[in-house]
């Protein structure tokens, strides 16, 4: 780790802030300025208010949680939503996905050369920790720096390996952008996913030059981007072009500092998995000492590695694009697909300093993001474009927290790889089918509204006429205890629902946050009052048909 | 492919009467769909155009390998322990028909074997040194910057973008979808113009085409439709107008699109694959690419059921980006294409309509040809097109120079392209009857080449 991690950006005092901001009103949506561009306005202070009602508290959760739940709605509206952030980055982490696999046996040699036990701790983990925030914050950063487990190749003990990086994500989630960056970059996982483990310097006689598939990735998709941007996100125009913010050059110089790292045995074997969660170790032998030459700047010939790798991520966090690449694409996770401008550079802004002249301080830039005026007005939420389509990984998640969803046996079986779009959820955690993500930031469906309007909507690239069935019936074997052992607990439910009313009231609130309209609400109990009631069975019968009703309702698709 | 008129118009009335029971529920699209259906169910003719796109840049280097000693020396010099032997490769050494100049030979990767008879039979060609471009490019005018060239080289996502639609990512059309917007009026139902059987791709968006999404097993059937949502028909019910209904919410009524379509077509499309030939040609298990060229199979023997004249297909196969390990993971890649692409060929014959498919690859980019353990992004590629009215056993486009940073390459054995994607396109979308104007808007770069350049003859 570098000093430089840090205050690498000097801060703005705040009256060049407003002064800058007023310039901004003018500039902002033309997104013609150049490359000069001016900095945010300062964040609007929302006035001291009530405490949040139950429905805006669930809205809240929607955004910051795996899912509301009664408790936490009540813990939101007991505590305001600082207080409820406060409270929830100082919970203790909860037990690694490492320490899950491990005690679940599957440290065994048997399982050097399978996937066992994976799915079992990663839904583990985002349907039932307690620090719900820092779950749904790690599956938000996983989507943007990713890994796959399927993408590993050889090597073996591919389930300890991607537990091992998002085990970092997660202990990195309200700490050190750059910190994070170090170790993503030191880890097994990414060594082995984007094939630098193992790579070697220029071979003379071949011409064969270092891997470039870190380097390139590293740049385009984990932290600046391929175009030059103004703080706020958007575009950096030149004579109405974009500026490439790297060439091919840069990336075969990038390319020279990943070599030489690979696994590192400490003197054992590759019969536990222990060696996965080691930071990689230096092979001098494949080094490449030679200078290196990136985005305008130069390692000196024979700096040692570690030094080239701290030169290099030092450089590249400290690259004006990462804030506002970044503060988009967490934003677009969290809160809408289409985030202004203005709300990009509020939080940009934290990202290069959090207020004590620390950049890159994650937890200050998911404070300021779920606290934003952008997010919290609920007045916004009603316009055309707010919102983000719910990921199907959010829509089972927030069905098992709010049931209180267990697998007794601890495999969770009935869920397990959930890719198949045809008969499970069309998406898996830490499955993506690439290094692209399940969907990428900027996805316009063709042909749509959306595209007329300008508008992006992310979650729609896995959308297809498949999905959208599979999804729904996947989630009505799910809700009505055929996955396995999965068994949710209704008893909130059960003595409301020879109510249809009532019952459809109370999952609107939890898992919708109240946004399913009147109209659906009326004709949705309509529909479910037909239905017998009076016995235990029958009870369960309209509680199931609700839940499937509810979570097909493009109202509660759509997080506003 | 073989039905009767007889049987096409059965089958019409059988799915009028089906929707008119459904009455109001069902979208004005698909009632406005069945009418033209009753035209397009006498039409004789048919043709589908299938692109089997390999993700990731398939490696061109370790696929179609130089065979000529001199060209295979250097090839074996710039990746001594990647190269496959001479002799390895002595057994799937392609004989053309029309031999290249400089007396230059391919052999294909030992595991194409498959595609050799195939070849052989005049039914496949290969395209050689085949990538995105702006205008005719040369070497000078890249070193310079003096001409246009194509946007992010070398990146995953723009050149997947780029080659399937002429932009970078956040393309909303694709060639394939632009095609289809000239056809899909004359398809009875215009949902089943565009057909992706793998996800989400831009090739298959046209201006107003919408591609339609299916399962390697068929559309997907809403349980909680088929049988009463736990027991209430009242509920699934509620829970079809929900689904479906528009909205002033504009992420709501995306969704409620999709949705329409899906329900829509699941229906049409179950019946008429129920419906279809058995198809005897043994189709290779465990391999993803088979298992979607299958359905494009299906859906081919049954497209005079769903009344399609004109269909464009999309399947894929991803892991193609060999950074490393690439002597352990390219052979079985390049096994599942052969395997898939030979059963899907012959499957066309079985059925009789091999005259009227025609297949091709396509892939992000090729590959250096300098490596260690793999090898890294590149540019043009090699690629194949094989079906009953390819002009096959023969090469197209010019055999490039093996070399590191030699006058084809620059640098690393990325091959600077010879022959356009839109050339290679425009030769596709010709023989499916899209007329000269029209291919200057399906591929508007075309326009930069000569007029008699514009397409290649291959098939």
């Amino acid at each position: 780790m570098s000093a430089a991690a840090t205050d690498l950006e000097p801060a703005l005092d705040a009256p060049t802030l407003a002064a800058l901001g007023a310039l901004m009103a003018l500039t902002a949506c033309g997104g013609g300025g150049d490359s000069a561009a001016p900095a945010p306005s300062p964040a609007p202070a929302p006035p001291p208010a009530a405490p949040p009602s139950a429905a805006e508290a669930a809205r809240f959760l929607s955004q910051a949680s795996m899912g509301a739940t009664r408790e936490q709605i009540a813990r939101v509206q007991a505590l305001g939503y600082a207080g409820w952030l406060d409270e929830q980055f100082a919970l203790p982490a909860s037990a690694t996905r490492w320490d899950l696999l491990v005690a679940a046996g599957i440290a065994d040699i048997s399982h050097k050369n399978d996937q066992a036990g994976f799915d079992a701790v990663v839904w583990n983990k985002l349907l039932t920790s307690p620090d719900t925030l820092r779950q749904r914050v790690t599956l938000a950063l996983s989507e943007i720096i990713v890994v796959s487990i399927d993408g590993l190749g050889s090597g073996g003990w591919k389930q300890f390996t991607t537990a091992a990086f998002l085990d970092v994500l997660e202990a990195n989630a309200f700490g050190s952008h750059r910190t994070l960056m170090q170790q993503v970059s030191l880890g097994t996982a990414m060594g082995r996913y984007l094939t630098y483990r193992g790579s070697a310097k220029e071979n003379q006689s071949t011409g064969a030059l270092p891997d470039e598939n870190y380097a390139r990735e590293l740049m385009q998709l984990f932290t600046i981007g391929l175009v030059m941007l103004n703080p706020d996100g958007t575009p950096t125009m030149v004579n109405g072009r974009t500026t490439d913010t790297y060439a091919q050059a840069d990336i075969t110089g990038l390319a020279r500092v990943f070599t030489g790292w690979d696994v590192d045995l400490a003197g054992g074997t590759t019969d536990t998995p222990n060696f996965v969660r080691r930071p990689m170790t230096q092979v001098a032998a494949r080094y490449e000492s030679g200078a290196k030459t990136f985005l305008g700047t130069t390692v000196p010939d024979g700096t040692a590695a570690i030094d080239s790798l701290n030169h290099a991520l030092d450089t590249i966090c400290g690259h004006p694009n990462v804030g506002p690449f970044l503060a988009r694409q967490l934003i677009q996770r969290l809160v809408t697909s289409n985030p202004s401008a203005a709300y990009v550079a509020r939080i940009a802004a934290v990202y290069a300093d959090d207020g004590s002249r620390v950049r890159g301080n994650l937890r200050a830039v998911f404070r300021a993001l779920l606290l934003d005026d952008e997010a919290r007005n609920a007045a916004l939420a009603g316009a055309p474009n707010a919102g983000k389509l719910r990921e199907p990984i959010l829509r089972l998640a927030g069905w098992a927290r709010a049931y209180a969803a267990t697998s007794p046996s601890g495999t969770w079986a009935g869920i397990g790889n959930t890719s198949d779009p045809a008969t499970r959820l069309g998406q898996s955690p830490s499955r993506s089918p690439s290094v692209f993500n399940f969907f990428r930031p900027g996805y316009v469906p063709p042909n749509s509204a959306l595209g007329s309007a300008s508008l992006v909507a992310p979650e729609f690239q896995i959308t297809n006429e498949s999905s959208v069935v599979g999804c729904i019936n996947f989630l009505q074997r799910v809700v009505s205890g055929n996955a396995g052992d999965v068994a949710a607990d209704y008893t909130a439910l059960i003595g409301l629902a020879d109510d249809a009313g009532a019952l459809l009231a109370e999952i609107d609130l939890v898992l919708a946050a109240n946004q399913l309209s009147p109209a659906t609400l009326a004709a949705l109990a309509s529909a479910i009052a037909t239905m017998p009631s009076g016995t235990d069975a029958a009870r369960r019968n309209r509680i199931y048909a609700a839940l499937v009703l509810v979570l097909a309702a493009p109202e509660y698709l759509v997080q506003k | 492919m073989n039905s009767t008129s007889n049987a096409s118009r059965r089958a019409f009335l059988r799915r009028a009467s089906a929707l008119s029971i459904a009455g109001v529920a069902t979208p004005w699209a698909l009632n406005l769909a069945a009418i033209g259906e009753a035209a397009a169910a006498t039409a004789s003719d048919y043709k589908a155009l299938v692109c089997v796109f390999l993700y990731g840049g398939n490696d061109y280097g370790n696929t179609l390998i130089p065979y000529d000693s001199t060209r295979y020396n250097a090839y074996a010099g710039m990746r001594p322990t990647l190269a496959y032997t001479r002799s390895a490769l002595a057994p799937t050494l392609l004989t053309p028909n029309v031999a290249l100049t400089g007396g230059a030979q391919y052999a294909l990767a030992p595991e194409l074997a498959p595609l050799l008879p195939i070849f052989a039979a005049n039914r496949m060609a290969v395209m050689l040194n085949v990538g995105t471009l702006i205008q005719p490019t040369t070497k000078a005018q890249y070193t310079a910057k003096s001409v246009p060239l194509p946007p992010k080289l070398f990146s995953h996502n723009d050149q997947q973008s780029v080659w399937q639609s002429s932009s970078p990512e956040g393309a909303t059309s694709g060639w394939g979808g632009r095609i289809g917007d000239l056809f899909e009026s004359g398809n009875g139902n215009a949902v089943f113009s565009c057909v992706n059987v793998a996800s989400n791709a831009v090739y298959l968006s046209g201006h107003h085409a919408v591609q339609y999404q299916v399962s390697p097993s068929g559309p997907v059937q809403m349980n909680a439709l088929k049988t009463p949502l736990f027991g209430s028909a009242a509920c699934s019910s509620a829970l079809r107008a929900l689904v479906t209904a528009p909205s002033t919410q504009l992420l709501e009524s995306e969704h409620a699109r999709v949705m329409s379509r899906s329900l829509g077509a699941a229906d049409v499309l179950g019946a008429a694959l129920a419906g279809g030939p058995a198809i005897a040609t043994a189709f290779p298990s465990g391999n993803p690419l088979a298992d979607q060229l299958k359905l494009v199979a299906r859906m081919i023997s049954t497209a005079s059921e769903v009344g399609a004249k004109r269909q464009v297909f999309f399947v894929s196969l991803g892991g193609f980006d060999t950074h490393d390990g690439l002597a352990t993971d390219h052979p079985p890649l390049l096994t599942s294409v052969a395997g898939a692409l030979g059963a899907f060929y012959a499957a066309t014959v079985e059925l009789g309509v091999a005259d009227r498919v025609t297949t091709f690859t396509a892939s992000d980019f090729g590959r250096t040809l300098t490596a260690n353990d793999g090898s890294d992004h590149g540019w043009g590629s090699m690629h194949f097109m094989l079906g009953g009215m390819v002009n096959g056993g023969r090469y197209y486009g010019t055999p490039p120079v093996v070399a590191n940073d030699g006058p084809d390459d620059v640098g690393q054995g990325r091959l600077l392209p010879s022959t356009s994607v839109d050339q290679y396109a425009a030769t596709l979308a010709k023989w499916f009857g899209v007329g000269d104007t029209d291919l200057l808007t399906v591929l508007p770069n075309l326009a930069h080449w000569d007029a008699s350049q514009r397409t290649l003859g291959f098939v």
